[in-house]
């Protein structure tokens, strides 16, 4: 399930999508700096405490393919023969951990940045978003930035995915519908993939441009972009209070990586 | 105005490309940079980097960013009308510049690269300890020197990685956008109403309009769209327009929408006022384009002049909507969605309202309560009220009915079943079970706090020759059964049997028909759509001839491009490239769907003739009755998943 909210409201859906966004925009860069232990292990604290107080079933967690799970796998036997410090003995055997820690640190990284937008996804309702785009970028219209219309199809285009998301899936269907012609060699199996890719894509784009022409009339017969929510939502003492929240963990993990030069 | 939409389309397309086939994520950028100005391509970016940030973090962000960087080059390249070596030029010399960018970007973020490094050297140590266990200690010692040698020079590995990679990509891209072009060129812009007229600085009036000898051509064609017309519209009169596809209609619709007319003139006191206070209100005929909201509070508001206040809640009780302001605009079935945008429409309080097919695409159900609310409203509000409609019994509450003269392209529409080679499998007389559904039922999103239950314990088994309708309303899960019935779905619980073997087994020996029929055509041109879907040669022009003629359609039609068929003619050429394929039966979802009433009989005549004649096995989705009692004798009435009653023939389930 793509940008549907969990049903159910929770302190964290009732925060203002821009604090959201602002959260994860601002973690996402302190990890690319800072990709330490410590950094990890607090952001993916903050997500846990989010996602209980959200109150998010084990079940919205989508299944891992098991081609990934045997990549991860292998990834991490190879990583791990390295050996390297630190090393533990256990039992007269020194097995070094340095190789594996370090793909753990990396696979831990991106199911922390993964965790992280997922939560946005989960718990906000994809109305907020476009509105939440323009009060944010309003600073970026000093610089003749036209942020408005940035929102304006972000927000069209939110509300246009599920449609065409359904409608792609009719193309698909009726595509595995036709029969399948047995091409003679190689080559030609290779020719009819790429024709049969760019039919597809034609297929696709024509679709979207027809459903975009409608929505054009319906913004004509409107008279043309202006209002796009009828209560905009603006940030409340809750929203301040989570993003001093997040400041202070990572200014404390920001501190701790420094003062202790945990990591180089 | 046009770019914002192509972008809205194109951030949908690109997402999904974006990820899946990475490769071909930069042609829908391309295909924006290539049609439109830069700013959509900028526009475009956004978008689609925000909802690709939602789904995937930042990696989806830096997907979209990429694909439109190059995909904007090839566009751009090919607007000017460059070549291959241009392409490889102009992508050498960007990827310099993204590499440029990124190793910056690495230099700058020391730890990041340091972890990077840490866990690719581990992978590569760990390879060669192992290879040097299994005394393989030369390949070993190779590898680890190449991959010292390789991380010294990293910036400059980067640097080579990336120019070379941006160019395949852009060649990659370069190729496909101009196959793409080559299939889409004639593609019509669909475009019909003026955006200019709401534009002129005169006062808004759009009301008494008169129409004197006007009539209307569209650009390139060689036939009047509208023939000679004379009319006066009144404030607060209600009119009806009606005729059949192709009379004109639509085209009335946009001369009042403030379309200059070829002859002819048109008087009205001020200018048209498109969507502004006191002007002109149109609602169209798709609903779920003519919502633009995702909530439907937001909807109602939706472009109005920023600091606008309307009573939301009032707007939503004339028409029914009652306290769903906060539901979301995609739960709402085809009826809710029309009375929302003529909610939205009433904001503006409009001079003149277009009411345009409102009700061709909307279940019997909604199509009685949007008449009531469009019935109500002249009474309640100083609205000239102008109702297009091909259904001549909505026209009853107007005060007066005008009727468009049948053009004379449509009169070929009888049902006329040719004598031809193609096989349906007939075993006259026989009762053998073709569909047998066993306690079927289905599940969305199994396991997640999304589930939704679609169907449950759904039995029943379908005959040859048989003749079966199933009804049902909005989300009873008629088309999920469709999809289970047709393969394409696999029932969460119980089976589907087709011939005694389940069907998803095998996909295609049961044709389904869409609800839309134009997402199921995927050739440019007749000949070439029939001949894909039968999966013969569109060379084989004889098999092709024979099978329009099954479905009642002239062999000169053949060379005709598909988005110049109407929609009866589109459901046909879909019907003829499925019943090539010799289908064990025939579903059709909702196939009446959008059509007026002459192509629908035309098409239940040939329907019936095919059952009839030809033994075919036909099974109807749809949420109306009318008109289908001779092709189905047998009806299941399906409601929230369920069977009703199971009213004959429920014999031979097991």
């Amino acid at each position: 399930m793509l940008l549907v909210p969990v049903p159910g409201t929770s302190a964290i859906h009732d925060l203002w999508a821009g604090t959201k966004m602002l959260v994860v925009a601002g973690v996402s860069v302190l990890l690319t700096f800072y990709p330490g232990w410590v950094t990890i292990a607090i952001v993916a604290a903050l997500v846990a405490v989010a996602a209980r107080i959200a109150h998010i079933p084990r079940g919205a967690v989508p299944s891992v393919p098991k081609w990934l799970w045997i990549a991860l796998g292998v990834g991490y036997v190879s990583a791990a023969l390295a050996g390297g410090t630190p090393e533990v003995a256990v039992g007269g055997l020194h097995i070094g951990l340095g190789g594996s820690l370090n793909f753990l640190r990396i696979t831990a990284l991106s199911l922390v940045l993964l965790g992280l937008g997922a939560m946005v996804s989960w718990t906000t309702n994809v109305a907020e978003i476009g509105p939440a785009l323009a009060m944010l970028g309003r600073p970026l219209k000093l610089l003749r930035i036209p942020v408005d219309e940035w929102a304006v199809s972000l927000a069209l285009a939110l509300r246009a995915f599920p449609m065409l998301i359904d409608e792609f899936q009719v193309l698909y269907a009726a595509r595995r519908l036709r029969p399948k012609p047995v091409p003679q060699s190689r080559r030609a199996r290779r020719h009819r993939h790429a024709i049969e890719l760019i039919d597809l894509m034609a297929a696709a784009i024509t679709v979207t441009l027809r459903r975009a022409d409608e929505m054009g009339d319906a913004i004509t017969a409107r008279g043309g972009v202006g209002q796009l929510s009828a209560n905009p939502a603006r940030p409340k003492p809750a929203d301040w209070l989570t993003l001093a929240i997040v400041t202070a963990a990572g200014g404390g993990a920001i501190a701790i990586e420094t003062i202790f030069h945990l990591t180089r | 105005m046009a770019a914002l939409c192509a972008v809205i389309a194109i951030v949908a397309v690109v997402v999904p490309f974006a990820a899946g086939v990475a490769l071909l994520g930069t042609v829908p950028t391309a295909l924006i940079a290539f049609r439109y100005r830069l700013r959509a391509l900028f526009a475009t970016t956004v978008a689609a980097g925000m909802i690709a940030f939602l789904i995937a973090g930042m990696g989806g962000f830096i997907g979209v960013f990429h694909s439109a960087y190059v995909g904007g080059l090839v566009g751009i390249v090919r607007r000017k009308g460059r070549g291959t070596p241009t392409v490889v030029f102009s992508s050498l010399i960007a990827g310099i510049f993204l590499g440029a960018a990124s190793v910056g970007s690495l230099a700058l973020m020391t730890r990041l690269r340091h972890l990077i490094y840490e866990a690719m050297k581990s992978n590569v140590d760990g390879l060669a300890s192992f290879l040097g266990r299994v005394n393989l200690q030369q390949p070993a010692d190779v590898l680890q020197r190449c991959f010292a040698t390789v991380v010294g020079y990293w910036p400059w590995v980067a640097l080579v990685y990336f120019v070379i990679s941006t160019v395949v990509v852009s060649l990659i891209g370069w190729w496909a956008l101009s196959r793409l072009i080559a299939r889409m060129r004639g593609v019509p812009d669909l475009h019909k109403l003026d955006a200019s007229a709401a534009a002129v600085d005169i006062p808004i009036g759009p009301i008494p309009v008169r129409l004197d000898k006007v009539r209307f051509r569209y650009p390139g064609t060689g036939q009047d769209a509208l023939s000679e017309l004379s009319l006066e519209l009144r404030a607060g009169e209600h009119i009806a327009v009606t005729g059949s596809n192709g009379s004109g209609k639509t085209t009335l619709m946009l001369v009042l929408a403030g379309r200059e007319p070829t002859a002819g003139t048109v008087e009205r006191p001020g200018a048209v006022g498109l969507g502004k206070f006191g002007g002109t209100a149109v609602v169209l005929q798709h609903p779920e384009s003519q919502v633009l909201g995702t909530r439907v509070a937001d909807d109602v508001v939706w472009g109005l002049p920023p600091g606008t206040n309307v009573d939301v809640g009032q707007l939503l009780r004339e028409v029914g909507l009652e306290g769903l302001d906060e539901r979301d605009t995609g739960s709402l079935s085809g009826g809710e969605l029309q009375r929302l945008a003529l909610a939205a429409a009433l904001a503006r309080e409009p001079a003149l309202l277009i009411a345009d097919e409102v009700t061709s695409m909307v279940d019997q159900q909604g199509r009685d309560s949007l008449l009531g609310v469009l019935s109500g409203l002249a009474k309640r509000h100083q609205a000239a009220l102008v109702h297009i409609t091909h259904y001549n019994n909505e026209a009853d509450t107007a005060d007066r009915v005008i009727r468009l003269r049948e053009s004379p392209d449509n009169a070929d529409m009888a049902g006329a079943v040719g004598a031809s080679a193609a096989s349906v499998a007939v075993s006259p007389g026989s009762q053998a079970p073709v569909l047998e559904l066993i306690g079927v039922g289905h599940e969305y999103g199994s396991g997640t706090p999304w589930a939704k239950t679609a169907l449950r314990d759904v039995s029943f088994v379908v005959e040859q020759g048989d003749g079966l309708l199933v009804h049902g309303g909005n989300g009873s899960g008629k088309s999920t059964l469709a999809w289970i019935m047709a393969g394409l779905t696999v029932p969460t619980s119980g089976v589907c049997l087709l011939d005694g073997r389940p069907t998803h087994e095998q996909v295609g020996a049961v044709a389904l028909s869409f609800q839309a029929a134009r997402l199921q055509l995927m050739r440019s041109r007749v000949d070439l759509e029939v001949a894909s879907a039968a999966g013969f040669s569109p060379r084989d022009e004889d098999r092709v001839a024979a099978a329009l003629s099954v479905v009642g359609l002239d062999s000169t039609l053949a060379k005709r491009r598909i988005d110049q068929l109407s929609g009866g003619q589109m459901r046909r050429v879909v019907l003829a490239g499925l019943l090539a394929c010799s289908p064990r039966a025939l579903i059709l979802d909702e196939p009446l769907a959008g059509l007026d009433a002459a192509s629908q009989r035309g098409l239940l005549t040939l329907l019936e003739e095919l059952r009839r004649d030809r033994g075919l096995t036909v099974v109807v989705i749809s949420h109306d009755v009318a008109g289908l009692e001779d092709l189905c004798p047998r009806t299941l009435d399906l409601r929230d998943g369920m069977l009703e009653a199971m009213p004959t023939a429920a014999k031979g389930v097991s």
